[in-house]
């Protein structure tokens, strides 16, 4: 089974210079746990801001979150997969780089997102198809 | 040894799993249409959509009329038929899907989601078939029923989105908003229909054992 068939395909967006209580803002009326980073000027391309950083990096540190900007907590550059790339792959390279998010590219084009539960319900359906070819 | 008894034992009861196999793949030929159809923008396969629900309906038929002739030990006739009609309601879940499409304008902005509960959709009509080879089999489906209640989960994410993108749609007379909303109903409610159908098989598996 490949990455595309079981990406999310709706990714949400935040500017680096945003802040983090922005941010926040965001991941809970939409109710994720990451937001895509865009940089802007030199530091140019994407990066990603989860919950994890919000808590760990800002929250539980007693930083006021209306005052720090995302990009200075955001991780850069994003770990990225293509879509049509194995899921067994994508369970590898998040493994490898110790991530529960790989970002879905076409190109250099951001197509989507897939998360370690994707991963798992993909080969939960591949276990569930076992020796059954239609 | 009872599951054998029960299920597979006669020449009335191999004519009926039979059948139902065949519905099970008409449904998954009637998903891949609409699929394609949706894909390629095909208007005119809808009309084999529409085309197969109706050869489901005799199917349908021909397999209770089996039933009711004396297949199966009395007990277990009611659930079989109840999958069955469950079955039969997803085709005309299908059917009303394609007649929207016909009707509908959907916004570019939407169509892939809406391909995409198609693929999905397809997936689980394959499933279903999967699911319902195993019981035959005489195998647990317990691996089977969460695999398809995976896909009714995604579908349901992605009928959020397309419910809140439905909100932002502009509406340029009250019959071309109807249908939209019509197509967009029919086509997630699909899933849903797939997934009762695979419940009813957990349930037939149960009471066999």
């Amino acid at each position: 089974m490949n990455v595309h068939e079981f990406m999310t395909t709706r990714l949400e967006f935040v500017d680096g210079g945003a802040s983090v209580y922005e941010a926040i803002e965001k991941m809970v009326d939409k109710r994720i746990r990451s937001l895509v980073v865009r940089f802007s000027g030199k530091d140019d391309g994407y990066g990603v801001i989860t919950a994890r950083d919000v808590v760990f990096r800002v929250l539980a540190k007693g930083i006021n979150p209306q005052k720090m900007k995302v990009a200075e907590i955001a991780s850069k550059p994003l770990i990225t997969i293509t879509q049509d790339a194995d899921l067994t792959e994508a369970s590898g390279l998040m493994q490898k780089s110790n991530v529960a998010r790989l970002f879905v590219s076409d190109g250099q084009r951001l197509v989507g997102l897939v998360s370690l539960m994707d991963v798992m319900r993909a080969m939960l359906i591949m276990r569930a198809r076992g020796k059954y070819v239609l | 040894m009872f599951f054998e008894k029960a299920f597979r034992h006669g020449k009335k009861e191999r004519k009926v799993i039979e059948n139902i196999r065949s519905h099970l793949s008409l449904l998954r030929t009637a998903c891949y249409t609409l699929e394609t159809a949706l894909e390629k923008r095909d208007r005119n396969l809808l009309g084999e959509v529409i085309n197969l629900e109706n050869e489901a309906d005799v199917k349908r038929r021909e397999i209770l009329s089996n039933i009711y002739d004396g297949a199966f030990l009395p007990y277990l006739r009611p659930d079989l038929c109840k999958f069955v009609e469950i079955v039969d309601s997803i085709f005309d879940f299908l059917e009303e899907t394609a007649y929207c499409y016909l009707e509908a304008e959907i916004p570019p902005e939407m169509g892939d989601e809406c391909l995409r509960v198609a693929f999905f959709n397809r997936q689980m009509s394959e499933m279903l078939l999967i699911t319902f080879q195993a019981l035959v089999d005489g195998e647990d489906l317990r691996e089977k029923t969460l695999a398809i209640r995976i896909y009714e989960k995604k579908i349901d994410d992605i009928k959020n989105y397309l419910t809140k993108d439905l909100r932002a749609v502009p509406v340029e007379n009250f019959w071309n908003g109807l249908y939209l909303s019509n197509f967009l109903s029919s086509l997630t409610r699909i899933s849903d229909v797939i997934e009762d159908a695979s419940d009813h098989l957990q349930i037939i598996s149960v009471s066999i054992r």
